[in-house]
């Protein structure tokens, strides 16, 4: 009974997240504010009405809607054809205006234009042109993603993905990638084995442990579109490997090895030598390594002082530090993509909860709380959002959160997900 | 006389000639002599005393006593005698490929037998390894081994003594709860536990290989402690 009200009360809370439009985001680096935003029906040409409504007009209000900094206005709207004044009147700072065109070959443009409604004049204008291959959502994703940049200084995520880790059978996990929004689920990997730990390079280069050959091996991709190729060990037995992570420029990845006598340790390998340096020399366990933006410093788990806890050290091991102080399982840290914030997890009555250390205050911040363990911290591009596994609705499934922990959205209902990764689309 | 100054002298060079050399020997004697090279031979053979070597081989100034010799050849018996050979080289053919057919029976039986024994010595192989490699448990974030869990590490030594071929991998699982890295490097120091302790029991440490599977292969899915109990272990499997 109890756990049935619990369960009752985190639906309803999530559901509330879903809705709350003005939610305030605390965390957030920049302004907490949300601009409102109207937006009239598309005008279309020689497009599918009904499919322009659930592939565009959906998605776009959705896509804004997540993004953290525009609210979307959804009461009392004005009609289509009315005066930017009623919009105004309604509560809309902006109105977009959209018009979609398919040509005879199929060929689509999609012309959007904005209007600041108080000095009535356009802020925004921007024509796409897609050949009938790219589908209707994206063109949506693509003027999301600008209308943030507008807004901001910096363009939105809607069109990002997230590459992540899934169970096929007991024993065989592969890589797959899924749009933002949960469309688009793709399998990267077909190794017929346990693969774990992806990592994605800026340039959209992958990177990964596999099993395939009985012990786990580095592979990953050495250009942008090649074929996956063993990276590591170069010859001979590895021993235990795990956690690949690309440097921000793309030419290192920080990894993890472990040895007989039950030491793991940061190591890092140089891509262009093949040559791979090793960083801790701590009796036990080092791992989770996670490259700071710079590329110059790198947070890591480490059970050095008893239990796990997050450290940072530079680039070549020296400058060792501990982070976290209070709990005692701290580890999976996520350096966030500006550099101020360190996510991790952390241990707490037997489950696992988000929290993010701001680094410029030196505290730390809890992001989910509930009865369900969250698992797995991974930033959104543009660092307004967290990737996790929960339990929340079952077994290990990917959500995203906002920074103040109230807007948690389920990426898509597909069970048994870890090890996401958030990474820019286009 | 005029006549005389050669001839006489010719004729007296002709007398002396022909006093000289030995007469001829007509066809009639040579008929006799051959006749009687013969007959003397069938009576050395009538004796027992048969030879295969012609006496008048190196009589050149009467080779027809070569001719006549005889040493009791046989065209009957030699055809027999040829027949007897034939047949006895025969029978010894059929003897050695009769030997050699036993001898191969035999070699596959013993080979058969040998195969049996191989199998049932890799049963008991395998049947002793079932016995032996079971799994041992940890305590939640912990990599000792626990006081229970010593007999079967000794089971495992002593296994490993007893097959010197053996080589074991052994891997370190953990439960669901923690994060996967830090529970692939938690598995690695179970995994690298157990070893450590083998090689303490005498065990050298180059048969075993160690592999860290973190939780990434659970025996048990549910949580609650009767499941994770069983998933934070050490398995033991032949390579």
């Amino acid at each position: 009974m109890t756990r049935f009200l619990i369960r009752t009360f985190l639906c309803a809370l999530a559901a509330s997240g879903l809705f709350a439009q003005q939610t305030e985001v605390v965390l957030s680096a920049t302004s907490s504010a949300k601009l409102v935003l109207g937006m009239t029906s598309p005008k279309v040409t020689g497009v599918d009405e009904a499919s322009v409504a659930s592939e565009f007009t959906a998605v776009l209000k959705r896509d804004l809607d997540e993004t953290g900094v525009i609210a979307m206005l959804s009461e009392r709207l004005p009609a289509n054809s009315a005066p930017v004044k009623a919009w105004k009147e309604a509560g809309a700072q902006w109105l977009l205006n959209t018009k979609l065109t398919k040509a005879a070959n199929g060929d689509l443009q999609l012309e959007a234009s904005a209007l600041d409604t108080a000095a009535e004049k356009g802020v925004f204008t921007r024509t796409y042109n897609a050949n009938k291959i790219v589908p209707l959502r994206y063109l949506a994703h693509y003027l999301a993603d600008d209308l943030v940049g507008r807004l901001t200084g910096e363009k939105g995520v809607a069109s990002s993905r997230i590459v992540f880790v899934r169970q096929l059978s007991p024993g065989v996990k592969e890589i797959f990638q899924v749009d933002r929004d949960g469309a688009g689920l793709v399998q990267l990997t077909r190794h017929g084995s346990l693969t774990l730990s992806p990592t994605v390079a800026v340039d959209g280069r992958l990177a990964y442990i596999t099993y395939k050959g009985g012990a786990p091996e580095i592979w990953g991709q050495r250009r942008k579109d090649g074929p996956h190729e063993k990276f590591y060990p170069t010859s001979g037995a590895g021993g235990m490997l795990s956690s690949p992570v690309w440097s921000p420029d793309g030419k290192r990845l920080a990894f993890v090895q472990g040895d007989r006598r039950g030491n793991t340790d940061i190591m890092v390998l140089d891509l262009a030598t093949n040559r791979a340096r090793r960083l801790t020399d701590g009796n036990g366990i080092n791992t989770e390594p996670c490259w700071n933006p710079n590329g110059n410093q790198i947070a890591f788990t480490s059970d050095r002082e008893g239990g796990p806890q997050v450290f940072l050290m530079q680039d070549d091991g020296s400058n060792l530090r501990r982070l976290t102080g209070e709990g005692q399982y701290n580890a999976s840290p996520a350096w966030s993509p500006n550099g101020a914030m360190v996510a991790y997890v952390s241990r707490f009555e037997g489950k696992f909860d988000l929290f993010v250390y701001k680094l410029g205050e030196g505290k730390a911040y809890q992001i989910t709380t509930g009865v369900s363990t969250s698992e797995s911290p991974a930033w959104s591009p543009d660092e307004r959002r967290l990737v996790f596994t929960s339990n929340r609705f079952g077994s290990s499934q990917l959500f995203t959160s906002d920074l103040s922990g109230r807007q948690i959205l389920r990426l898509m209902d597909l069970a048994g997900c870890q090890s996401p990764r958030w990474i820019r689309g286009r | 006389m005029r006549y005389g100054t050669y001839l006489v002298p010719a004729a007296v060079v002709l007398t002396l000639g022909s006093l000289a050399c030995k007469p001829p020997k007509t066809a009639e004697q040579i008929k006799q002599e051959t006749q009687a090279a013969f007959n003397e031979g069938v009576q050395a053979f009538k004796d027992g005393k048969a030879r295969e070597t012609n006496p008048y081989v190196n009589d050149k100034e009467n080779p027809h006593k070569m001719q006549g010799w005889y040493d009791g050849w046989d065209k009957a018996k030699a055809d027999k005698d040829a027949a007897d050979k034939a047949a006895a080289d025969k029978a010894a053919a059929d003897k050695a490929a009769a030997d050699a057919k036993a001898a191969a029976d035999r070699a596959a039986a013993e080979e058969a037998a040998r195969k049996a024994a191989e199998a049932e010595k890799a049963a008991a192989f395998k049947a002793a390894a079932a016995k032996v490699l079971v799994n041992i448990h940890f305590d939640y974030d912990k990599s000792e081994i626990k006081e229970k869990d010593r007999a079967i590490l000794q089971g495992i030594a002593d296994f490993m003594k007893a097959y010197p071929a053996a080589k074991v991998e052994i891997e370190g699982h953990c439960d669901e709860r923690g994060t996967n890295e830090y529970n692939l490097a938690l598995g690695n120091k179970r995994a690298a536990a157990a070893l450590a302790y083998l090689k303490t029991l005498g065990v050298d440490e180059a048969r075993f290989t160690t592999i860290s599977y973190g939780k990434e292969k659970p025996l048990c899915t549910e949580a609650k402690e009767a499941c994770w109990s069983q998933n934070r272990r050490g398995e033991f499997k032949l390579k």
